[in-house]
This record gives structure tokens, sequence and C-alpha cells, in this order.
């Protein structure tokens, strides 16, 4: 028993570390994430198999160019992607404004971890707010979850075939076909289930950056739930960069 | 809040399962900086060649793997994957890559018979 004791310790796994030297809270945040991940892989690889299987079809899948084409205040010119890029810088800023919260909470600056942690749910509610407008747009144009009026006619589609950036352009009514409902249905989906994960994520920064103004972590002598919050926001951006490829890009 | 009390006792550093916490150190801010204009950069890529090039498969390649290295970046650096033990990064990353493919190929072979069943 004494021999056993006092030997050095050498192997990773023999006890008395943490072998993956992380926190238990850490850990299981990350095996939350990898199974989150799968969630996520798993909508997003189901849109892919049902895109995939509209090839040929006499209702083909809407191009996202026609339809994803709005930018506020500009109304009637079509700007495809732009307000989606908007999207995207204001959730990558979110990014790089909470992991600077976290390496001041490794320099256990008080005052500066509540500065960015502000910053970053400022930059989740903006993003948010641009989630909520471009779905009014999408479901004011008749995009729902059990039917879909985005398709158009071969010759709306002549029509767009030479659109440029900036260009204006209006599709009436008779423009419009009865298009795939998988396409409606999972882009409110998807983008809902991301959109949530957002909403909780700036929920849950809320409640650790009130801890922070009441100085919790500054009394517990350590900011390891800045980081776990963190590996949290980071994720939604993570999911973003897929959601931003697979619908609005390809 | 009301779990403080099971935390003030432990030292940072110090090896209690469950509530260890291992002493952090900052790498500083540059890094961060330039993984945030870096990703920015990467954004403007995609909607350079979202405008230039012809659609079809080579540009949709192109986004894909503009997106996972933009997803490399956030993990390894936003995360901080990169400072990690090789063992908790191999955990998480070898069974999302090991899902991930087999599942991507599986699912669009499905997407293809449907399609060609149906309107070929």
């Amino acid at each position: 028993m004494a021999d056993l004791q006092t030997a050095p310790i050498s192997s990773t796994w023999a006890g008395g570390r943490s072998p993956f030297n992380v926190s238990y809270g850490k850990l299981m945040m990350w095996i939350f994430l990898l199974s989150d991940a799968f969630t996520f892989s798993s909508l997003l690889i189901g849109y892919g198999a049902i895109r995939f299987s509209y090839a040929g079809s006499s209702t083909p899948w809407p191009s996202p160019d026609l339809v994803f084409n709005h930018f506020p205040f500009m109304h009637g010119v079509h700007l495809p992607l732009l307000f989606v890029s908007l999207m995207t810088f204001i959730l990558i800023f979110s990014s790089v404004t909470m992991v600077l919260a976290v390496e001041a909470g490794q320099r256990k600056s008080n005052k500066e971890v509540a500065k960015y942690m502000l910053l970053t749910i400022l930059g989740g509610v903006a993003f948010l707010s641009c989630q909520a407008w471009e779905w009014t747009q999408f479901i004011n144009e008749g995009g729902r979850l059990d039917s879909n009026m985005f398709n158009f006619t071969p010759e709306a589609y002549e029509k767009a075939k030479n659109l440029k950036l900036g260009d204006h352009v209006h599709f009436t009514a008779a423009d419009h076909i009865p298009g795939p409902v998988p396409f409606a249905s999972l882009f409110f989906i998807v983008t809902g289930f991301h959109g949530f994960h957002v909403f909780s994520g700036v929920i849950i920064n809320l409640v650790i950056y009130l801890n922070v103004l009441r100085g919790t972590y500054a009394r517990r002598g350590h900011y390891e739930m800045i980081e776990k919050v963190g590996l949290y926001w980071h994720f939604v951006d993570l999911v973003w960069v897929f959601v931003f490829t697979f619908y609005y890009l390809i | 809040m009301s779990n403080d009390h099971l935390n003030t006792h432990t030292q940072q550093g110090e090896y209690i399962p469950e509530t260890y916490i291992p002493h952090t150190v900052s790498h500083g801010t540059k890094e961060l900086w330039r993984t945030f204009w870096l990703l920015a950069f990467v954004t403007v890529i995609d909607f350079a060649i979202y405008f230039m090039a012809p659609a079809g498969m080579p540009r949709n390649i192109v986004f894909i793997a503009l997106g996972i290295f933009k997803a490399v970046l956030i993990v390894g650096i936003f995360m901080h994957m990169k400072f990690e033990t090789s063992f908790l990064r191999w955990m998480i990353v070898l069974p999302a890559i090991i899902f991930l493919s087999y599942f991507v190929w599986l699912l669009m072979l499905e997407g293809d018979y449907v399609s060609i069943s149906k309107y070929f």
C-alpha cells in the first residue's frame, strides 16, 4: 500500500489526475456538443438527400438565388446572399467577443469579461432580429411548413436568367408555381432549430453576464463558466457556417 | 448562486474529481483577432465565388471545402481544441468524422436513387 502511494504516476489513466486535463463540466459540454452536432448534421444531411431526390423532377428545387434576395429598405432590388452574409458577419463578430470574454476571464479581469459578454449578447440579439425579418419575408411570400409557393414558371426563370446584383426585379403571383414542400418546411425546421439554439445561447449568456456583474466568478476565483458557455456559443456559430453553406450558397 | 459552496474550497489546479478545474493561461488576443479576420475574409471569398463562378458541382465542392476550413478555425481556435489534450481532441472529432462521412455517403446515394427511380 505504501509502495503504491509513493510510486510516481506515469500513465495518463493510472489515476490521481484528470486524464483529459479538463474539468468535469467542460468535458460534459463537449460530449453534449458532439451529440448536438449529430442532431444538426442529421437535419442537414436529410435536407441534402431530399434535395438530391428532386433532381429531374417537374417541380425542381427552387434556386435560393431568387428566394432569399431581399435586403431591408431595398424593396424590389435583386440582392441575393447579401443579407445572410451580414448575418454571418454578426455571428462571427459575436463569436470573437465571446472568445475575448474567455480570454479576459483567464486573466481574471471581471470588468472586461462583463464588457465582452454584453457585446456577445447584443450580437446574438441582432442575429435573431435579422432572422425574424428573414422569416417574415419568407412567410409573406408564401413559405409555409406544409406548403410552398416557392417555385417559378419557366418564363420567370428565363426572365431571371440574366439578373445581376442590384437589378430591379418584381415577380408577380403568376410567376410563382407550387414547389417542393420540403424546401419550405426544411427551411423553417433547420433555421428554426438553429435560431432556437441562438435564442437559448442568448438566455444562457444573459444569466452568466448577470453573474459576472454580481461578482460570482470573481469570488469563486476562476471563470470556468465563461469557457463553458463560450463552447456552446461557438458551436452555434459552427452550425451557422454549414446552414449558410447548404441553404444559401449551394 | 446556490452552488457557490461547491467551489469555494477547491483550489485551481488541485485534483479532486468532479470539482477539478485546471489552471488556464491566456494565449493572448492576437491569434483570436487574426482568426476573426480570416473567417470574415473567407466569407467574402464565398460571396465573390457565388457571383463569379457558374453554379454546379465544382463550385459546390469549393463552398463545402471553405465551410470545413471555417469549421476547423472555429473549433481549433475559438473553442480551444488546439490547446486540449490529444485524447480529448480525438474523442470528440473522430466520432463526428466517421459518422458524418458515412452518413453523407449513404444518404446522397439514397437521394440519387429516389430521383432516378422517380423521374428518369
